[in-house]
């Protein structure tokens, strides 16, 4: 189902020469220093009075080797550095790369462990669209207003989550729970009829959200419109996850190459036409509701076995992987995260690199922002969602 | 010379209970917030934080004064002082019952509304003397915004005007405590034009959902950018006072003023009106999300304008017809 | 007109929000009740006779990420305890400030000697108190509650299990204030 919206393709290399040299325009930093910029994060904004001409987007700031850094690790050790990449969704991060790992070794994870993994990731995917709506409505509506309110509530259930995952593995946020060949803290006893009420809970705040934003007119008007992506463009940038569904774009890993308990269930993917920011907003209210129903149908069914195939670690050095590489990309909440290892038969990686959604999720920017007022800008970035941890790793 | 000193005493109490109740007020809104989103507030400093705004006021006053290099520094400085004396200049004409009052003006309504407009002139200067790009965007904004929406708040004030048949706004209120209050009959007037009144004060006080020239996720703080310690404080503090003043104008103009219904009128009416209007604002400011630039001015010139000038029209069909 | 509609719907749903019970607590005078397995800070334990259970291997330094584990081995001496001659640490830094809480310390254990405790450390005004010595470390034995893991049960749950366990009944807790689990140790929930 692809789009036929047809927005015009900016030149985002403009050079200000060519523009009107009568026009007076302004060179705005972003910088890095921003109530809103999702991070540290800079776009220089060249505007003509309120809209912007010409965007250019500096990253970088976060930048913290991680995978120069995992070049010396162990590849147990790695695992709890990986999680703070995409920060807001750690369970995915963990799960790229052990996958990745585990295509190299040959490992098949028990089913018990890929229930686990799946339901780890669904949950987290609510926990991160959660936490998008909640700063969305920031950007929109301000920190000492509307936005700040929607922002509480949201987190208030998003705390509901990181309680269920506080009783498997003991952190709430990052927590080294998957290992190479299954995970490495097994499910309590009465975890999934807590799962059951923390859901219950929050489908039902769900729809006081939706009421509102996406039923609330002043939401409406500051995002039907705004921010429109062409899918021919998002294509071509490598965009993925909700901004591609968005677009109308029918793409979803977790149907199209299904991993771990996918293909066990079925998995029905949110797409939306119009490409603009209340299409993105729509697609993730969406996902957060299909994942809702995937929870609750799997959660009672998870079977029972072992969690993890390969032996537990006790001399983590001596994990050795034959050299070979691999490529394996997950579905996580903001798109495509792939993990590419390069092994070269020693107990560290040879190279190790992460394909980051945001990044190519900012990498629209220069396309879609000319013609935005500054008010537009923050909400466009908002619904494209970056995190910088993944940008920058 | 008595009528001076009069006017003048009630003056100095009417300002010193508006900074109590800026104080006050402080603590009530982040209380009220607190509560809207399920937390709790300030519980530390004093009984259920009372003590909270004195906290945050000595906080603001031992923070270093800075002036940027380039800004402007006269107007830079003069900018808070001068915003807070316009929003507490507004009260001396609202006559808060029917003794205590610092000047009743014949002209009231015309005193209030000129003295609320001149507030647009300190945040502009402030925009511009900082020296900031964000600010100037903040000041830019703040000019436009509060000038398109003169218009409808002159024109919605006007409605009360026409009916009670005079500016002064002690007769407006006395005309209110005889008759009815305006928002109950003609509540068909007096209803949209209390409506279109709160819209165009919101807009004129910078408050959400019109806040956007200190939109603090798009302009890091909009105007107040480069302020801080007291003068910041003092901005903010003009931005209750205002509130709490043009509450209390828009009880007078439309809510009856001091005029209790079936009860004996007082001091005490007023002051609850005025409470629950500025809870209302608070509960609004909380809850809604911001109009973009485009969108506010839209609003103003396509719905409140024409509406507005329907109500005068209406106000004054009114009066001739029906008495 | 719209917009006064649903900008009163949305205020509807503020003022439901304000009637219901505020879900914060004023910490640090509350806490609120941890999971059994919270991992939030470090003891180091003896055992039953009351001899120290770190052999000093160095596995944990090994294998900590950000390697904040700092152990001098003391040599094999005498255990006054049992008489028989054992690996001894003669120091053992933590260093708090750099730790990632990724339990693999834990795991890794052979004496299940290092564990996680479920309170946290008190915030410090130096760097230097953010580092654990070995006193505090075996101080904090006692002092602070420990979580649910070690090295066995780690370990123990990622084995495959010996036979198999009828699942036993959901328990029912409230799900709002993630109070304390009463997770078994075999896990097949």
């Amino acid at each position: 189902m692809r789009t036929v919206q047809v927005a015009r393709r900016v030149n985002p290399h403009l050079s200000i020469d060519t523009y009107d040299p009568e026009a007076e325009l302004m060179l705005l930093h972003f910088g890095p220093q921003h109530p809103s910029t999702h991070g540290v994060f800079r776009m220089d904004l060249t505007l003509d009075g309120e809209i912007v001409v010409k965007a250019v987007p500096h990253v970088g700031f976060l930048h913290r080797a991680v995978e120069k850094l995992c070049e010396s690790l162990a590849y147990v050790q790695i695992t709890p550095i990986v999680d703070k990449n995409d920060y807001v969704a750690p369970m995915t991060n963990e799960q790229a790369l052990n996958m990745a790992f585990e295509k190299l070794l040959n490992l098949e994870v028990p089913r018990r462990a890929r229930w686990m993994r799946t339901l780890f990731a669904e949950l987290q995917r609510i926990a991160s669209h959660l936490l998008w709506l909640g700063t969305f409505a920031l950007d929109l509506g301000g920190a000492l207003g509307g936005g700040s309110t929607v922002f509480i509530y949201c987190f208030r259930e998003r705390e509901l989550i990181l309680d269920l995952f506080e009783e498997v593995t003991g952190a709430r946020f990052h927590y080294n729970t998957h290992t190479i060949g299954g995970n490495r803290h097994d499910i309590p006893a009465g975890w999934s009829a807590k799962v059951h009420q923390a859901l219950d809970v929050i489908a039902s705040r769900l729809s006081e959200y939706e009421g509102m934003t996406l039923d609330n007119k002043i939401f409406v008007a500051r995002t039907r419109g705004v921010g429109v992506l062409d899918a021919d463009l998002a294509l071509e940038l490598g965009i993925t996850g909700p901004i591609l569904r968005a677009c109308g774009v029918d793409h979803d890993l977790r149907r199209d190459a299904p991993f771990h308990a996918y293909n066990e269930v079925r998995v029905q993917v949110v797409t939306a036409t119009g490409g603009d920011c209340l299409a993105r907003a729509k697609v993730r209210l969406g996902e957060m509701r299909e994942s809702i129903r995937l929870i609750r149908e799997m959660v009672d069914n998870i079977p029972a076995g072992a969690i993890n195939s390969g032996k537990p670690i006790k001399v983590p050095l001596q994990t050795k992987i034959p050299p070979g590489q691999t490529y394996v990309a997950i579905e996580t909440p903001r798109g495509e995260l792939g993990t590419y290892v390069i092994s070269d038969g020693s107990q560290f990686p040879y190279r190790l690199k992460i394909r980051p959604p945001s990044l190519h999720a900012l990498s629209a920017l220069p396309y879609i922002l000319p013609g935005a007022t500054v008010s537009d800008a923050v909400a466009i970035l908002g619904s494209l969602d970056p995190i910088m941890g993944e940008v920058d790793r | 010379m008595t009528g001076f000193l009069h006017g003048a005493s009630y003056g100095v109490v009417i300002v010193s209970v508006l900074m109590t109740a800026t104080a006050l007020s402080l603590w009530f809104e982040r209380k009220l917030a607190a509560r809207m989103q399920s937390r709790l507030g300030p519980t530390l400093v004093g009984p259920a934080g009372l003590l909270q705004p004195l906290a945050d006021v000595l906080k603001l006053l031992q923070k270093e004064d800075i002036v940027p290099l380039k800004a402007d520094a006269i107007l830079f400085n003069l900018a808070p002082p001068v915003a807070v004396v316009c929003a507490i200049g507004v009260a001396a004409a609202v006559p808060f019952s029917p003794t205590v009052v610092a000047a009743d003006l014949d002209v009231g309504v015309l005193y209030v509304l000129a003295i609320g407009a001149i507030t647009v002139l300190p945040v502009f200067s402030a925009g511009w003397a900082s020296n900031n790009k964000l600010a100037l965007l903040g000041g830019m904004r703040a000019v436009a915004q509060s000038i398109s929406y003169e218009v409808p708040l002159v024109l919605a004030a006007l409605v009360p005007v026409i009916l009670a048949g005079s500016m002064r706004i002690g007769t407006i209120v006395r005309v209110q405590s005889e008759g009815h209050w305006f928002v109950v009959w003609p509540f068909f007037l007096g209803i949209p034009a209390f409506v279109i009144f709160v819209l165009a004060m919101l807009a004129e006080a910078n408050r959400i959902p019109f806040d956007i020239p200190e939109a603090e996720s798009e302009l890091v703080a909009g105007v107040t950018t480069e302020y801080t310690g007291m003068k910041f404080a003092l901005f903010y503090m003009a931005e209750y006072v205002h509130t709490l003043v043009a509450s209390a104008v828009a009880a007078a103009l439309f809510l009856g003023g001091w005029d209790g219904g079936p009860f004996r009128p007082g001091l005490h009416w007023m002051v609850l009106k005025t409470l629950l209007l500025f809870a209302a604002l608070y509960w609004m400011r909380w809850t809604l999300l911001r109009f973009r630039s485009d969108q506010l001015m839209g609003l103003c010139w396509r719905w409140l304008v024409p509406s507005s000038v329907a109500l005068v029209a209406g106000a004054a069909v009114w009066v001739v017809f029906v008495g | 007109m719209g917009y006064f509609t649903d900008g009163l719907r949305a205020m509807r749903v503020t003022l439901t929000n304000m009637l219901r019970p505020a879900s914060t607590v004023e910490f640090p005078e509350v806490i609120r009740p941890r999971a059994e397995r919270y991992r939030a800070s470090f003891a180091l334990l003896h055992d039953e006779q009351g001899d120290e259970l770190c052999i000093g291997c160095l596995q944990c330094e090994r294998i900590c990420p950000s390697q904040v584990i700092a152990i001098k081995f003391g040599g094999k001496r005498e255990s006054p305890i049992t008489g028989k001659k054992r690996g001894y640490a003669d120091d053992f830094l933590l260093d708090m400030s750099a730790c990632i809480f990724c339990e693999l310390c834990v795991q890794v254990c052979p004496t299940d000697a290092i564990v996680m405790t479920r309170e946290a450390e008190e915030p410090a005004y130096t760097r230097e108190d953010l580092v654990l010595t070995m006193a505090k470390l075996y101080a904090n034995e006692k002092s602070k509650p420990r979580a649910w893991g070690d090295a066995t049960r780690l370990m123990g749950m990622q084995e495959l299990p010996k036979a198999p366990k009828p699942a036993p009944a959901p328990a029912a807790a409230p799900a709002t204030s993630g109070g304390g689990t009463h997770g078994t140790g075999e896990g097949s929930g």
